[in-house]
Formats: C-alpha cells, structure tokens, sequence
C-alpha cells in the first residue's frame, strides 16, 4: 500500500514538474543581485531586467541580497527550489572564488549556469606620475628594495587581488611585496592616487577613471583602447594565471529542468542582443559576453578548477 | 565653472528641474523619516526613476533625496525616538527628551535651521574649495583615518548618560558586534560559527534599530501607562527665535566645520561626524552640562554637522571621482550610465552639468526648510493616534524597513534580538549610543589600523612619528579623554 501510494506521489511530482515546465513562467522571476543596489551588478540586472522580461513573456524583477562578498546570496540561492524562479547574477569570484576559500554551503556542482553576460580582462595600473613605465621597471625596482612596495586591493579574495596576485606571482616577486587590501576600488584609488600604495588592478572602465597608466592586460590579445599595454603573455606571465576575467552571468540552483533551462536561456539570448540592452551597455562600458547554457557550464568548470592556481598562489 | 552659472540656473529653473528639487526634496524627508530606510536605501529606491531622465536632473534627484533624508532622519529621531538613520542617533540624545518635556516642536525647529544652515555652508563650500578640499582628502591616509576614528571613539565617553563605565562597555559591546564577520584584511570568517547568514556580519541598520526604535517600544510595553495617551504633543516645527540663539551660534560654526572636514574624507561619513560634533559641542559649550537631557546645542551639534557631510561627501566625489560613501558611489555609477566618465576631469570637462549640480544642491537645502515644516504639519495628526497603535506602526515600519534593505529574513532576527537585549541593558542603565558608536567606527577603526600596521611594518609608534596629522589627532584623543579627568581631581582639590 505504502509502496502504491509512494509510487503515485512520485508520479504526481513528475506531472506536477513538467506541467509547470510547459507553462513556464507563470509568475514573475525573481533576478537576484548579490551586491547593494547602486552597485555595479545591480545596475547591470536592472539595465537587463525589463528586455529579459519581454523575452520569457512575464514579468521580471529585480531584488538585492548584499553581504559577504556575495556568499550570503548565493548561499540562499542554493537553499532554494530549482523552479527557474529564482536566479542570480554571479561573478567569477562569488561562484569559483568564494566558494574555495570560505566554509560556504555551496561549491562547483550547485548551480545551473543559464548563460554568461559579461566579461571584462582585467588591468595592472599605476599611478600617472608613478616612475613605472613598464613591468620590468617594476620587477627591478622590488628586486632593488625588497618588501618596500605596496599593492592594493579592494577586498581580500576580489578580482583586484587576483589581479595583482596573477601579476606578480606570475613574475615570482609577490613575496617581496606588502598587500594592503581596502573595501571598495574607490578607497584604493584614492590611495593610488596619494602614493600610499604603487599598484592597483581592476577593469578598463576604472582605468579610464583618473589619470592612471596601464603596464600589462590580463587578456589573450591587446585591448582597442590600449593598443600599446602588453598582454601578460607578453610580459612573461605563464598560463594559468595569463588571463584574468571579470565575468557574470545568470545561474539557478542545480537541477534545473532542461526545459525551463533552456527557455531562460533563450530569453537571456534575446534580452543581451536587444537595442536597449545593447545601448546600457555601451553607456555603462559593459563588456557583453553571451554564452549558452551548455557553454557557460564548461566555461565555468574549467574557470573554478583555473582559479585554484590562483588560490593557492594568493595564499588564500 | 561659475561662467557657467547662468545656464546652470536656466536648466534648474525649467520644469524638469523644479520638479526634481521639489519631488526629490519631499521623497528624501519622508523616507528618511521613516525608520530603517536610510539614506542609502532611499537613493537607491529613486535610481531606476533616473535611468530615463537627462543627466543633470537624474544627479539633482538623488541630490534631493541624499539631503532630505539626511535631514527626514531627524524628523523620527525627536518625535520618536527612532534614529531614521544612524547619523540621526546622536540626534535622538537631546531631541527626544525635548519632545517628552512637550517641546517637540521647537526641538525639530532647531534640528532644521541646523542641518539648513549645515547644508547651506557645504554647499557653498563645494562650489568654491571642491578642489582645495580633494587635496586635504588625499593627505588622509590610513594611518590619519585611524587617529580621526580613535578620536571619535572617546565620543563614547561623552554620550555615556548616567553610567560612563556602562557607556564604556556598551561601547565594546558595539565595537565586537562589528567584528563578526569576513576578516577585512584576510577574508577568513570569524565569529559566524559556520552560519553563512553571518558571513555579513551584523547588520548595522538592523542592530541601530534594535536598540534605539524596538528597545524603546519593549520599555513602554513593560511600564503601566494610561492607553490613550499621546506619545508627544506636536503641532508642526516652531523655528526658534533669534534671541535664543544667544551663544549658541559658535557651536553652529563648530558643528559646521566639523561636518565639513568629515565628510570631505572617504571612508567616515555622516555618523561619525555628527557624534564627533556632538562630543565636542558637549565639551566646549557653556549649556554643555544639559546634554543629554534635551539641550538644543545637543540636536544642533548633531544636526549641523550631519548634513554639513553631504556637501563635503561631493567633494572627493566630484573632484577625484572617488566616491565618499555608498550614496555618493551611487551617483557616480548614475553618471557612468549617462555616459560621463567620473574622474579628476569630470569638472574640466562638464562645467554646465557641474555647475547644475552644484547650485542645485544649494537650492535643496534651502527648499529643506518651507518642505520641512509643511510635512511636518501633514505629519503632525499622524502622531496624535494612541500610542498602542503608534507603536505597532513602529514595530511594522521597522520591520518593512529593515527586510527591504537586503531582502533577508535573518536581518528581522537581528533587529528583533538588538531590541530585547537593548531593552535588557536600558533597563540596567546601559546607555545605547555608546553601542552604535563601537559599531559604526569599529570597522574603520580595525581595518586602518591593521593597513596602517602593513604599511609601518608593524610599528604602532611611527603612526604618529612620521605623520604629524595623526599625531595631533591622537594628542587631541588623548586630551578628550583625560581633561575631564583631570577637571574633576581639581575640583576636588580646590573643594
């Protein structure tokens, strides 16, 4: 009896879960930004929200969840049912950093990547008036007074400290450099720009905020707007550390269905292509970077097992 | 930029930008007013609105709204109590007892001229030393901003009413709630008990309100009290005449400046200026003894200096593109959205939009005074309601206010156990703004520290050797502390 009525509910489930794949959605979405609103992440879901909404053909909106770096949303988010109502924006740190350094209740196998949006290389920089002009002045001038420089950051474990950690771990001088890490890009700018410290990293959107000098890009090829920094392949930088992104995009608890999957990732398709979207991106210096649900999965994979290196060369 | 004034006038003077100023204006006092939005939040609600407005009216808008709520958190601070934001609490400290003693309406006169005439001197000091003052900011380094919160701290021991032993340890009670939490410097969790709600830490909003709105609506629910009475008599804002600001005009320009200089420097803020403002009008004001008990030199210090910070906020803001706080880096990404990069050249290059915002938000803090008392007025039959009923209103709005912000339940239980161990401690004579004063310049306080130690290798001496602004910070830290010492030892003596 007990067996014929498991058998049933278990039946009932499987009806229940693909009636409500078919008829997806039938209420609204909830995009969640693990930031402050006002914050970068946030104007990106907000500048996304009502395109993606006119793509699934319901409504969509968006809600903050702030603290810990992120973790305290993605840690609510995998708690979650995977019904494809929930979703949040996460970047490279919140799903492959966070999670490999902290005692956080989610890893690589709890997520549904629904398609990647944006990805930005990173960027070494220095102050305009700094006497660096290139990396090898910088190398020789740690080499000449060890432990006397400084190195900023916005936070330990964010992408501006990966960035400096890439740079010079990859140059192998790391250990004779002091990292001061700040809260915020805002703060260690601010100090770039006091000489309080000499070498900040983050994205070509912050470079192009104050009079600062680029040394070496974290991405495969130059950049268009500074056809004249090198690559850190160039610089002589070994992979893994080479190519440093901040990326995001749109994941969902585990166990998404295929059907609902692929419908939010077809509206997440049309939603970045969209003028409008295009439009905010282009005002807010978004780099749009679109990868299908498929793609995004293995994009990530690879990303959280790349970032270990990383980890481990921060000491983290 | 002042060429450029006429147009700037031109753009505030056409329908779009009265608009804003007046909207803008009246959105801020109200949700400032309420409690646990908070400036941050009643910024961030009107940006959406922004996205579809050209550029000067977009910035004027969240102008508005970061100085009216600045302003609106005075508003629940006397009338209930209920810091509408933490740079309000040391308002709470005079305001209310005024409004028992059925003053309440004078009390929020003077809160207003305060953070008016606050306002008003950051405003012109924005439009004529923006540049000047981004430099002082730059010499402010870690190890500075250290010696600044140190001498904040020894705020601690002047808002201590009653009991400064209990002010002293409601202070580390405060501070220790504010390390719980990621490390800042290491990132590793501390104190969370492998609890991931607690990844955050404490919410700040949450505990603030705990202690002061909820505590508060605890202690009328345990004392036998008639159910219909009113909570404050309040029939709108009486403005204070001139006459009564007989010596008080020199803890004005105290308060003034302070807030000034604060908010110029990233990473402070209004909170900490208004107490640094308080416990200095406390000591340098003849009616210094009445603090705390409803002394109008108490609400102006903290009025005063609190909306003197938004104009000093814009400096740094505007002239470096370094944003002083999260409402101030929320302008600047409303920037980037209309295409203007925020840097050393923003002013350079867009002198209109610059002189737009800049008068504009002079014309804001004019226009706080007419709105100010108009909502009051609308707002007076509000309070008249039993008090049965104020307080549920309280406890709700609290509560709304507190889950809107990050859309977490845990933040409720946060709020609720503030409130009942607030309550606990007030009933033991604890005072509370000691508390919010540990919690607010904690962070700070550990974070430059630990960077300054990193930058001295470890030398806590040679913060004050080889900086000489820190050093006279520290001095005036030390002073703070021990001339009421050494004032009492003489009285002694003499007596």
């Amino acid at each position: 009896m007990l067996k014929i009525f498991s058998i049933a509910a278990a039946a009932a489930v499987v009806a229940a879960s693909s009636v409500s794949a078919e008829g997806f959605p039938e209420r609204p979405i909830n995009l969640i930004a693990p930031f402050n609103a006002g914050g970068g992440t946030d104007l990106l879901l907000r500048g996304l929200a009502p395109h993606f909404a006119e793509a699934i053909g319901s409504d969509a909106y968006v809600s903050n969840m702030a603290g810990g770096s992120g973790t305290v949303a993605a840690s609510a988010l995998q708690a979650q049912r995977p019904d494809g109502y929930q979703l949040a924006y996460m970047s490279v740190t919140v799903s492959t950093i966070q999670p490999q350094i902290k005692n956080v209740p989610y890893g690589i196998d709890s997520w549904t990547p629904i398609c990647s949006i944006a990805a930005s290389p990173t960027m070494l920089f220095v102050s305009g008036d700094s006497p660096y002009q290139n990396m090898d002045d910088v190398v020789a001038a740690v080499k000449a007074a060890p432990g006397e420089l400084v190195y900023g950051s916005s936070g330990p474990g964010a992408i501006t400290h990966l960035t400096m950690v890439s740079a010079f771990a990859g140059l192998g001088i790391i250990d004779d450099m002091k990292h001061l890490p700040f809260q915020g890009s805002g703060p260690a700018i601010k100090e770039l720009t006091a000489g309080n410290i000499q070498f900040f990293g983050d994205t070509e959107l912050l470079v192009e905020r104050g009079d600062f000098r680029p040394l070496v890009v974290f991405n495969d090829a130059r950049v268009e707007n500074f056809p004249n920094v090198p690559t850190a392949t160039e610089v002589g930088i070994e992979a893994p550390l080479n190519e440093l992104y901040l990326w995001g995009g749109l994941f969902a608890p585990a166990g998404l269905e295929p059907e609902v999957t692929a419908k939010l990732e077809a509206a997440c398709a049309a939603a970045v292509v969209s003028e409008g979207f295009q439009e905010f991106a282009a005002n807010s210096g978004t780099v749009v970077n679109y990868r299908g649900a498929e793609e995004f999965n293995d994009f990530y994979r690879a990303q959280y097992d790349a970032n270990a290196a990383l980890i481990e060369a921060a000491g983290l | 930029m002042l060429s450029s004034l006429p147009e700037a006038v031109a753009i505030l003077l056409s329908l779009e930008g009265l608009l804003v100023l007046v909207v803008g204006t009246i959105l801020g006092i109200i949700l400032g007013a309420m409690p646990g939005i908070g400036s941050t939040v009643a910024v961030a609600i009107v940006l959406p609105f922004t996205l579809t407005m050209s550029q000067a009216p977009a910035i004027i808008l969240l102008l508005a709204v970061y100085a009216g709520s600045v302003y609106g958190g005075s508003i629940a601070a006397i009338l209930i109590n209920t810091p509408g934001t933490p740079q309000s609490a040391a308002t709470c400290l005079d305001g209310y007892p005024m409004a028992q003693r059925g003053e309440a309406g004078l009390a929020l006169g003077w809160a207003t001229v305060a953070s008016v005439i606050g306002g008003l001197v950051s405003a012109v000091v924005l439009i004529f030393a923006a540049p000047q003052l981004a430099a002082f900011a730059l010499e402010f380094g870690p190890i500075e901003t250290f010696a600044l919160i140190l001498l904040g701290m020894t705020c601690i021991v002047s808002v201590s009413t009653g009991s400064v032993v209990k002010g002293l340890m409601a202070g580390m009670i405060g501070i220790f709630l504010s390390t719980v939490g990621g490390d800042p410097i290491l990132g590793e969790m501390r104190f969370t008990f492998g609890n991931w709600q607690l990844f955050a830490g404490f919410n700040l909003l949450a505990v603030v309100i705990g202690v002061f709105a909820l505590s508060e609506v605890f202690m009328r629910a345990s004392t036998k009290q008639s159910t219909v009475s009113e909570l404050v008599s309040f029939n709108g804002i009486v403005l204070p005449s001139l006459s009564m600001w007989k010596g008080r005009f020199k803890n004005l320009a105290k308060s003034v400046a302070i807030g000034n200089v604060i908010g110029v420097l990233p990473g402070t803020g209004a909170a900490t200026a208004a107490f640094v403002s308080y416990a200095e009008g406390r000591r340098s004001s003849p009616n210094g003894d009445g603090f705390g008990k409803g002394e109008p030199d108490g609400i102006v210090a903290s009025e005063a200096a609190n909306n003197a910070v938004t104009g000093g906020a814009l400096v740094p803001t505007m002239a470096l593109g370094i944003p002083g706080d999260a409402i101030t880096a929320v302008m600047l990404a409303t920037l980037t959205l209309h295409g203007i990069t925020p840097g050393p050249k923003l002013v350079e290059d867009n002198p209109v939009l610059i002189a737009t915002i800049f008068s504009g938000f002079f014309v804001i803090n004019l226009l706080l005074l007419p709105l100010g008392m108009l909502l009051s007025r609308v707002a007076a039959p509000i309070l008249r309601v039993r008090e049965a009923f104020m307080m549920t209103a309280i406890v709700i709005l609290c509560a709304v206010g507190i889950y809107f912000v990050r859309g977490n339940v845990f933040d409720l239980l946060v709020m609720g156990g503030a409130g009942f161990i607030g309550f606990l401690l007030r009933r033991q004579g604890f005072p509370m703004a000691p508390l919010v004063i540990g919690m607010v310049l904690g962070p700070t306080l550990e974070l430059t520290l630990r960077q300054g130690l990193i930058l001295t290798d470890g030398n806590f001496l040679a913060f004050f050797t080889g900086h000489p602004i820190a050093l006279v910070l520290g001095i005036t830290a030390v002073a703070a502390l021990l001339l009421p010492v050494v004032r009492s030892l003489q009285k002694r003596g003499t007596a």
